[in-house]
């Protein structure tokens, strides 16, 4: 699903986010990305959905080279990926309803289709009964509920979420995991960059270790080491 | 789908020139103020080409020829002439014709109609008028009929040089086309300037939508158009506005047009209606494409990533 192919990507005028990665992602897995701060693992996601090309190598997505994509495939292929931030990137002046709609009303999707699959989504995610309320009357993760929401709008193969429980406390982390595991055993493939401790080793799953832009560590059933 | 997107486009336009109201109006302002003074530009065109084509019309070299040249001889210069590339045409005036005009003319003037009645033939010769294509040709065209081999038929001949008349005129309207072309010129560059910056703040005021509009995948075209369409907005209601501010004023001017360039015939309104499409549709394309290239380069920063 996801293949980095010796990438190294450097930014102007001297640092070196990634160095030489080599990742294979199969469809359906759930990996985690740890590492310190300023290791590059926002740098492997912002690869992803290119945000930036790759200094070096080849990034290909669900079998797709999106290495040198053309400009106008981006929204394709971002349609593709959904992406969950620590900062949700919700809009203050719509409602949950239109936050997740305008993913879809970019897309050029009919009202009739978005008012139907949009709360069937935000049901999902347990939103149903708070469709009309605006971000700053919801919880941190509830609003990190919308995002994800949005992000699933699509369907995408890959679900990409960069510290989504960094800005919550404990109980709610635990929802928004519990929430990317159940989107998993849905058959969608999850990539967590987390800082938390806590939260990676409690999934059981394989752990990615990034150390200053290259991979340290890559244990199928993996544990934060660092 | 293509249909939704741009409903969508056009009601975030409709939302956005909403919210920034004040700076809509100042862009529709100042975009009314460049298509007012290019009309301008159009008004003095209009009357200084209908003055010229007028005095033009006057212009033209009447040859008069002796009175027992025969008809033939006319005839053949004539035709030598008609080949000149330079002559548009040449119209020929009998002696009858020639004395009918003069007793027209002269009707009131007893003392000749009375020796007119005395005299048993016609005492006036034929005449040639010759007009030119263009002003400049008329030299060439003295010079043909100076050519020796007609000096024997020619009694006179007669160019009335309007030439100065027509300077006078292309000076003056220069003079003012050329003050109009530098306020519409001012007038412009404030135009893009002002669309630039509205489009800036517009993108301010969304940048945090346009990020995440890209995020989920919106294309740089469906981010671009509301921008866009909000500018084309305004210019079609700026274009609005310069129309019904130029006709109010042609109104109120019209009636003293025809004292004011006594014989000439000035209609200013009837000039833009006649060329309506063409005067304000070239305008409201012109004002669009100016839209459509500020736009992007307002906008071209944000949509790289
Ligand atoms: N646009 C940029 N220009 C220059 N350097 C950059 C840029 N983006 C990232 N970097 C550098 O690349 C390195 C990796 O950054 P990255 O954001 O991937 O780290 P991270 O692992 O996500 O860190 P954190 O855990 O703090 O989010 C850092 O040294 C960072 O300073
Ligand atoms: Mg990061």
């Amino acid at each position: 699903m996801i293949h980095l192919v010796n990438v190294t990507k450097t930014f102007e005028p001297n640092t070196t986010a990634l160095k030489d990665i080599n990742l294979h992602i199969e469809p359906g897995e759930f990996v985690s990305i740890v590492g310190q701060s300023g290791s590059g693992k926002t740098t492997i996601a912002r690869l992803l959905i290119s945000e930036i090309k790759p200094s070096k190598g080849k990034v290909i997505v669900g079998g797709w080279d999106i290495t040198n994509i053309k400009h106008r495939q981006i929204p394709l292929l971002r349609r593709q990926i959904g992406v969950v931030f620590q900062d949700f990137k919700l809009l203050p002046k719509k409602t949950v309803f239109e936050n997740v709609a305008f993913a879809l009303q970019v897309a050029g999707v009919a009202k009739k289709r978005i008012n139907k699959i949009v709360p069937q989504v935000l049901k999902i995610v347990d939103l149903g009964d708070k469709l009309n309320r605006y971000p700053q009357e919801l919880s941190g993760g509830e609003k990190q509920r919308v995002a994800i929401a949005r992000a699933l709008i699509h369907r995408p193969k890959i679900l990409l979420a960069d510290e989504p429980t960094g800005n919550l406390d404990a109980i709610n982390s635990k929802e928004i995991i519990d929430l990317l595991l159940k989107i998993n055993e849905f058959g969608t493939t999850v990539v967590l960059v987390s800082h938390d401790k806590d939260v990676v080793n409690g999934l059981k799953k394989r752990v990615i270790t990034l150390e200053e832009g290259q991979i340290s560590q890559d244990q199928k059933v993996g544990k934060y080491v660092i | 789908m293509i249909l939704v997107t741009v409903k969508r486009s056009i009601l975030f336009a409709l939302q956005s020139f909403w919210r920034n109201i004040w700076l809509s109006l100042a862009t529709i302002f100042i975009i009314s103020l460049t298509f007012l003074s290019i009309n301008f530009l159009v008004v003095i065109n209009a009357i200084s080409d209908s003055a010229i084509a007028a005095v033009k019309d006057k212009i033209d070299v009447s040859v008069y020829f002796k009175q027992d040249v025969r008809e033939s001889k006319i005839a053949e210069m004539k035709s030598h002439m008609e080949t000149l590339p330079q002559v548009e045409r040449i119209v020929y005036i009998s002696p009858d014709e020639n004395l009918e005009v003069f007793k027209e003319r002269r009707k009131d003037d007893l003392v000749i109609q009375e020796v007119l009645a005395e005299l048993s033939g016609n005492p006036l010769g034929a005449t040639l008028v010759v007009k030119a294509k263009n002003l400049s040709d008329y030299s060439e065209i003295l010079k043909a009929i100076d050519n020796p081999a007609y000096a024997d038929l020619i009694e006179k001949k007669s160019y009335d040089d309007h030439q100065a008349a027509i300077e006078n005129i292309n000076t003056i309207t220069k003079n003012i086309k050329k003050g109009a072309w530098i306020i519409s010129i001012m007038f412009i560059i404030i135009a893009v300037l002002i669309v630039f910056n509205t489009v800036r703040i517009a993108i301010f005021t969304h940048q945090q939508e346009i990020g995440i509009m890209k995020l989920v995948g919106a294309t740089n075209g469906f981010i671009r158009s509301p921008f866009i369409l909000e500018n084309i907005f305004s210019g079609v209601i700026a274009c609005a506005i310069a129309v019904s501010v130029i006709y109010f004023i042609l109104s109120l001017v019209q009636p003293h047009l025809n004292n004011f360039f006594a014989g000439v015939d000035v209609n200013l309104i009837g000039y833009f209606n006649n060329n309506f499409i063409v005067i304000f549709g070239s305008q409201l394309v012109g004002i669009i494409i100016l839209n459509i290239i500020s736009s992007s380069l307002a906008l071209g920063k944000y949509l790289k990533v």
